[in-house]
């Protein structure tokens, strides 16, 4: 009797010995990190501020001015003489030849290079308006009208809301709407949209991805 | 393990000796001990559902005041983790609207800036990346989405012969992740947006299966928002931050677009090519485009998912 609860008293002490053995190793275990933590992948950068602002990528006449900044360049008649015709001059390719104060004008607005007349755009009489081909003159913050004088469908989208930019309240009685003139996107020298760099794209979760995936191609 | 043998040598008693009681006392103590150290990486658990959470009603049989306390709780989480005080409201839909999306694949130059706009308006995960556009490269001439190439970086887009096409959520008329949700934790709302509660998301991911457009996204870490871009305003439905094992997906901003305003993508669009307004208003844009414009997809038509996001063309 006495010989049967002595070995169970032994056997329970070896099972709570053993238990504790095995947690102080795994303790041991955690302490020393030996199963290590699974490897972090490769830290993602922060994209660059200038990917996520909502400016446009020129500023219009209007907006210049209405923003107070420098609007010298709108001055004409800081150089030009008032009531003095100006005379165009052409290469042998019939581009305009322009002058060296005018270096940042691109001639870019049309194929063919048949639109190279300033004053298909500019009022030859008054350098401060703009004309339209029937004879308009229209003041240069207002030059949606004169592109639309021949960009008729899309000034039309334009005026409906589909083409161009947009922002701010898309229900008109909770706030206003802003809506982008033709120049905050289109250089009127060089309307075609710039190319840009484009953002980051996504970035694979496992760099073995992205090699199984070129071995496909 | 030599004390043991020792003991024998005692005279059995019916009590407990001092000495029995001294040395099985010390044996439990380093037991209890070692247990405790053995329990160690839980320390690290830091991501725990709190029992206000656990004990939240579904979001569609809650009361306001009901509300006016989880959005409260959400506002006290999100300050506690990123030291910013977030406003947190529920918005409701708007009678009489029904929001629809338009995508003018003429203009897209693919330059990815709605992918990080809707990062950082939606309080996206960044590590790992979470996002909830994806803008497909794809040749001229083909509507092939296997052609279609997201991993794309050249010095400067578009590229001649590619044309771009953004896909987010569509936000179907007949949704087929809302169909198979186990917990009905994504649903769609009157006016169009389909939502997820994400309190009530068990994250079984079946919804990211059943969606034919890739446009959910699941948590599989606890999400890492840097604080300088973290987006104090937030919504429930919407931008609030996620935990770790629930689905995320775009909502058309729910935040702003419920309040009024244009969705994040669409107003960093540099070329104007996205387009978002109420269909059910005659004069909107969406409406006039829908109308007049050569509108040529609704992305995988043919299986009837009724998306509420239209491709189109100018010319």
């Amino acid at each position: 009797m006495s010989q049967s609860a002595m070995n169970g008293g032994f056997k329970k002490s070896l099972v709570l010995g053993g238990v504790t053995v095995s947690f102080l190793a795994l303790a041991a275990g955690f302490f020393l990190d030996l199963w290590g933590h699974p490897t972090q992948s490769p830290l993602i950068p922060l994209v660059a501020t200038n990917f996520i602002n909502t400016a446009t990528v020129r500023v219009s006449a209007g907006e210049l001015i209405a923003s107070g900044g420098d609007a010298s360049g709108l001055d004409c008649y800081a150089c030009h003489e008032k009531n003095k015709p100006l005379k165009l001059t052409f290469d042998a390719e019939s581009n305009v030849i322009l002058a060296k104060e005018h270096d940042d004008i691109v001639m870019g607005h049309g194929r063919h290079k048949r639109n190279n007349n300033c004053f298909n755009c500019h009022d030859d009489t008054n350098l401060e308006f703009l004309q339209t081909r029937d004879g308009h003159q229209v003041k240069l913050v207002d030059s949606p009208a004169l592109c639309g004088s021949c960009h008729g469908p899309t000034y039309r989208d334009w005026e409906a809301g589909v083409h161009g930019r947009t922002s701010g309240y898309w229900k008109r009685d909770l706030g206003p709407i802003d809506r982008k003139v033709c120049t905050s996107c289109h250089d009127p020298h060089s309307p075609a949209f710039p190319g840009r760099e484009p953002a980051p794209g996504p970035h694979l979760l496992h760099p073995i991805a992205k090699v199984s995936k070129e071995r496909i191609r | 393990m030599s004390d043991l043998n020792d003991s024998c040598a005692c005279p059995p008693n019916n009590g407990i000796s001092r000495r029995n009681f001294l040395r099985s006392s010390t044996v439990l103590a380093s037991g209890i001990a070692a247990l405790a150290a053995s329990l160690a990486p839980l320390r690290e658990l830091t991501n725990y559902t709190s029992m206000e959470q656990f004990m939240q009603k579904y979001y569609r049989e809650m009361t306001p005041p009901e509300m006016e306390k989880v959005l409260e709780r959400i506002a006290h989480e999100v300050e506690r983790q990123y030291q910013i005080r977030p406003h947190v409201r529920d918005y409701k839909p708007m009678d009489g609207v029904e929001f629809v999306y338009c995508l003018n694949l003429t203009r897209c130059i693919g330059c990815r800036k709605c992918v990080h706009a809707c990062v950082a308006e939606n309080n996206q995960s960044c590590n790992p990346e979470i996002q909830y556009i994806r803008v497909l490269k794809m040749p001229h001439g083909s509507l092939d989405m296997e052609k279609g190439d997201h991993n794309y970086a050249p010095s400067s887009v578009p590229e001649k012969g590619f044309f771009y096409m953004p896909v987010q959520c569509q936000q179907c008329k007949n949704p087929p992740c809302v169909k198979v949700c186990p917990v009905k934790a994504t649903w769609q709302e009157p006016d169009g947006i389909t939502v997820i509660d994400y309190d009530w998301c068990i994250g079984c991911r079946y919804c990211e299966a059943a969606c034919p457009y890739f446009a959910r996204r699941f948590n599989f870490t606890r999400p890492s928002i840097p604080k300088e871009r973290l987006n104090p305003n937030m919504s429930y439905l919407g931008n609030r931050p996620r935990k770790q094992g629930v689905m995320e997906k775009c909502h058309f901003c729910i935040q702003r677009t419920r309040a009024g305003k244009y969705p994040a993508c669409l107003e960093v669009c540099p070329t104007g090519a996205r387009k978002f307004g109420n269909i059910l208003d005659p004069n909107s844009e969406v409406s006039s485009i829908l109308r007049t414009k050569r509108v040529f997809i609704q992305l995988k038509e043919e299986i009837g998912t009724s998306p509420r996001f239209f491709y189109y063309f100018d010319v």
